[in-house]
């Protein structure tokens, strides 16, 4: 194929596009200004008001534990699912389909409400497990379209060939099928715990008490708090970890000079 | 020294038995001096744990579908109403709360529950316009102003049906809890009038908006908009000659409430005069408790819903639930929004 | 194409269950209940308490048809499917470009990808309007560039409501396109090169072929997210750009009228999977009699997989 330079060049575009409002968010957590209009001055009391905020932290802990479980649960619900639903045909598998694209479709504000009814009514507790169970089920939808891309003209003939060459099923499974899978239960798990950490109006019906998240927390705080560049300081502190993890692992990771 | 909050959040996010009782608050984010939390916390060896809401709606629809474990719900008014009527409140025992007798006897003769029977009044705000003087001046404190057509679009009005239709029947001297469903139509068509030249209906976005300038002309809370002040001497708060809308967030504790005892002592320490006026003026809201307005610092008293004007005064008025009527103030805001 | 499983009937339905069932049963328990929840709800009248009325109705339904919904309907399917559009425009090329490069570069460029949406949604949106603020550098540059004149804003228009739209769900394109083009054979390509292809002819008749499945995905997850989005229009937009989904949402939480917003939803939900149904019969009309790509079928999965 020519080497274009037309997708790289777009791709580059493309980055400078996601990372534009970064710019914003990390200028306005060092602006003295509280509602970040103009720029009043440089100032590190954001910081300082969020390492003592203890409530932001709790949010954000909690918030990180939910999506990491519900990341886990939902990836491997829907690599079944997207299997399935790749290998077989017939009606079990298109009501299958139909579940699991709906929820994409659902309004949150509903859903969270009759969520919260039903477990109102059957007497399930309101708190983590709430919340990590209406993750997962949203969640799930988006890995397994994730995993369905992954998985088309897939050769399965490769598991075929493992075990003609000895492999038991857990080897054939482990060695063979995951790592080919990989991509899509990266892609799947990436948008999973994105999703899971971002969402505000399911999470807030299913919630319980003492079970504020994050998002809820900054939608409340939107409305009438007077320290909102403190979530801009944490978003900096967020992006500077990630990076910093990333580049740990980089060099870590980096293979044996051959 | 810093790093205490962070592992006392982690080890509290982690174990999930505490040994001192736990006090459940559902209210606004930053609506409660963290200090006097603290402080409570202290006197009475207890633990107090906040949960946040973005909206009265849908903390009431969130308690009505089932949702329990919360102890002092914040509602507004007229949502108190509802919920009082509903049954989902428990009756206060004033013994339990000797100082609500602070609370000004004649703002309570507006309210819905002015016996304070399941709820005391905490926080009152006021539907005010907000002005960059630099950009424009010469703006009248009425509603009429958003009529102007020298406003370039850069105003907003508040995405609430309450509050803007509200505005629109003040504006034509109509109470703005009618149920007249021609006067309804009459101050719709004022405001589709103004919806002509604003940029958009927002409820969070006015306040960077008039300090940045983005907007030069804004509907808003005046809390929000004190705030704002305190920061950008450029911007101006009007209150409307015509009268506003009085918004009044109350303390009540919740039927199903285990630590009943307990949430009465927080509203019997909120209603403390030198704890009241600490409030107030860390969140900027006013507390309509006289004799803590004594205790607070001369420059608070220069906030709009503080001194506001008698006159004024007596043409505002607190918003009520409206029942079955509020079909009808749904379908004029309906069309407001469909207007072009 | 995945050709007909050949196996025996007996064997075939196990492995079938064992993989359906962890997913099957567990939206059934926490979506489908909850979704005929909402569609039984639709039918029911509305107490303005906040809860449900005594009896059944067909208000909530017949309303549908009547103002404001059919224009806020129209309006909401357009700002969904050209959003689609672009999203999958903008989303390709980045595929590409994650599955030409090395693992190190592709492992980069997907942090790069995906550390913006590790930051808060609302904050991210709010970031937005300071970019695009009317007194912000933005503005003056393009302003200095004669690009727009002294009074447009870039703000509060459906203008920025779409790309700012564009930029909340670019992820949802990119993640399927990246796993789909991630395993396409790029040698495909060469060959047609070699066998006088043009490029374009080789992208459109070779190369988006075999991606086929990773642009369905991508398209229906951009497509329906869009369709019950709210928040962006609200926060960026004018008065002119309202969604659906916000009016879901004040029927539901503001005007108290629960089977309003769930006759709405529901509707919301057939409408979404009209461009479902159609992609479907697309795909099935364009089977391909020979398989581009080698496919053996998968005759032994009931042997080696999952028993």
């Amino acid at each position: 194929m020519s080497r274009s330079r037309f997708p790289t060049l777009l791709t580059i575009l493309v980055l400078l596009f996601f990372h534009a409002p970064l710019v914003v968010l990390i200028l306005n957590s060092f602006n003295t200004s509280r509602f970040g209009g103009s720029w009043e001055g440089f100032t590190w009391k954001w910081y300082d008001l969020l390492w003592k905020n203890a409530p932001v932290w709790k949010a954000f802990f909690i918030s990180l534990k939910i999506a990491a479980a519900a990341t886990l649960t939902s990836v491997v619900l829907g690599t079944f699912a997207a299997l399935a639903l790749h290998w077989y045909r017939g009606g079990l598998q298109r009501t299958h389909g139909w579940l699991v694209g709906l929820p994409l479709l659902a309004p949150d504000v509903l859903m969270g409400i009759s969520l919260l009814a039903i477990f109102a009514s059957t007497g399930v507790p309101l708190g983590f497990g709430s919340i990590w169970i209406a993750h997962t089920t949203f969640c799930l939808s988006y890995v397994t379209m994730v995993m369905l891309a992954r998985l088309q003209d897939f050769d399965f003939s490769l598991m075929e060939a493992a075990a003609d060459l000895g492999a038991n099923r857990w080897q054939a499974f482990s060695r063979v099928l995951l790592p080919l899978l990989w991509p899509g239960i990266l892609g799947g798990a990436l948008l999973a715990f994105s999703l899971s950490i971002d969402d505000f109006v399911i999470t807030f019906f299913v919630s319980g008490a003492g079970s504020t998240t994050l998002p809820i927390l900054i939608s409340s705080m939107m409305k009438t708090s007077r320290n909102l560049p403190i979530i801009n300081a944490l978003s900096t502190l967020l992006i500077a970890g990630t990076f910093l993890i990333a580049a740990l692992s980089y060099r870590l990771s980096r293979p044996p000079q051959s | 020294m810093k790093l205490l909050p962070l592992l006392t959040a982690l080890l509290c996010s982690v174990s999930s038995a505490l040994s001192a009782p736990t006090l459940h608050l559902f209210t606004w984010a930053d609506y409660i001096n963290p200090d006097l939390v603290t402080r409570f916390e202290e006197a009475n060896d207890c633990k107090v744990v906040i949960d946040t809401f973005d909206s009265a709606e849908s903390m009431y629809a969130k308690l009505k579908a089932g949702a329990d474990g919360y102890d002092l719900v914040f509602p507004t008014s007229y949502m108190q109403k509802v919920m009082q009527a509903e049954g989902m409140l428990l009756k206060l025992d004033p013994a339990k709360v000797p100082n609500i007798k602070n609370i000004d006897p004649a703002f309570l003769k507006r309210l819905p529950d002015a016996t304070m029977e399941t709820a005391v009044p905490y926080m009152v705000s006021y539907n005010v316009i907000a002005v960059r003087a630099d950009k424009l001046p010469n703006v009248k404190p009425s509603w009429a102003s958003f009529a102007r057509t020298d406003l370039k679009k850069r105003v907003t009005l508040l995405d609430d049906m309450r509050e803007t239709l509200g505005a629109g029947l003040k504006s034509l001297g109509y109470s703005l809890n009618t149920r007249d469903e021609k006067e309804l139509a009459a101050a719709r068509d004022v405001v589709i009038g103004w919806k002509k030249h604003i940029a958009k209906f927002d409820n969070e976005g006015y306040k960077s908006g008039i300090d940045s300038g983005e907007f030069h002309l804004v509907q808003g809370y005046s809390g929000d908009l004190w705030q704002v002040t305190q920061e950008n001497s450029k911007v101006k708060i009007l209150v409307p000659i015509e009268g506003t809308s009085i918004a009044c967030d109350e303390m009540a504790i919740l039927k199903g409430s285990k630590q009943a005892a307990l949430a009465h002592q927080m509203i019997d320490f909120l209603c403390d005069p030198a704890i009241a006026a600490e409030n107030m003026q860390w969140t900027g809201y006013y507390s309509p408790n006289p004799a803590a307005l004594k205790l607070v610092e001369p420059d608070f008293l220069k906030n709009p819903a503080v001194s506001l004007p008698p006159d004024i005064q007596a043409k505002c008025e607190l918003i009520e639930d409206l029942g079955t009527d509020l079909a009808k103030y749904t379908k004029v805001w309906d069309e407001i929004k469909a207007a072009k | 194409m995945n050709p007909a499983v050949a196996v025996s009937p007996s064997r075939s339905r196990l492995p079938e269950w064992w993989l359906t069932l962890p997913s099957l049963l567990w939206l059934g328990a926490f979506f489908a209940i909850p979704l005929v929840l909402i569609v039984v709800l639709s039918f029911k009248t509305a107490d303005l308490r906040g809860g449900l009325g005594p009896g059944w109705s067909l208000d909530a339904v017949r309303n549908l048809t009547e103002a404001p919904y059919p224009e806020l309907a129209w309006r909401t399917f357009r700002v969904s499917a050209l959003s689609t559009v672009y999203c999958l425009c903008l989303a390709l090329p980045v595929a590409w470009c994650l599955a030409r490069a090395t693992p190190r570069i592709g492992q980069l460029l997907l942090l790069l990808i995906v550390v913006p949406f590790f930051t808060n949604f609302l904050i991210r949106v709010f970031a937005w309007k300071s970019l695009l603020h009317p007194e912000g550098p933005l503005s003056a540059w393009l302003r200095n560039w004669h690009l727009i004149g002294a009074d447009t804003q870039l703000l509060n228009n459906s203008g920025s409501v779409m790309l700012v739209m564009v930029y909340t769900n670019l992820p949802f394109a990119i993640f399927p396109l990246y796993a789909a083009t991630q395993k396409f054979d790029f040698t495909l390509l060469e060959a047609a090169r070699d066998l006088g292809a043009s490029p374009t002819r080789a992208f459109f008749r070779i190369f988006l072929p075999g991606i086929r499945q990773g642009l369905l995905s991508a398209a229906f997850m951009v497509f329906v997210c869009t369709m019950g989005q709210y928040v962006v229009p609200q926060v960026i937009g004018g008065t002119g750009d309202e969604m659906l989904g916000a009016k879901i949402a004040q029927r539901a939480l503001n005007d108290r009228n629960l089977p309003q917003a769930c006759a709405l939803a529901a509707a919301l939900m057939l409408a979404g999977l009209l461009p479902w149904l159609v992609a479907k019969l697309w795909q099935l009309s364009r089977r391909p009699r020979i398989s581009t790509v080698s496919t053996v079928a998968p005759s032994t999965p009931a042997n080696v997989y999952p028993a």
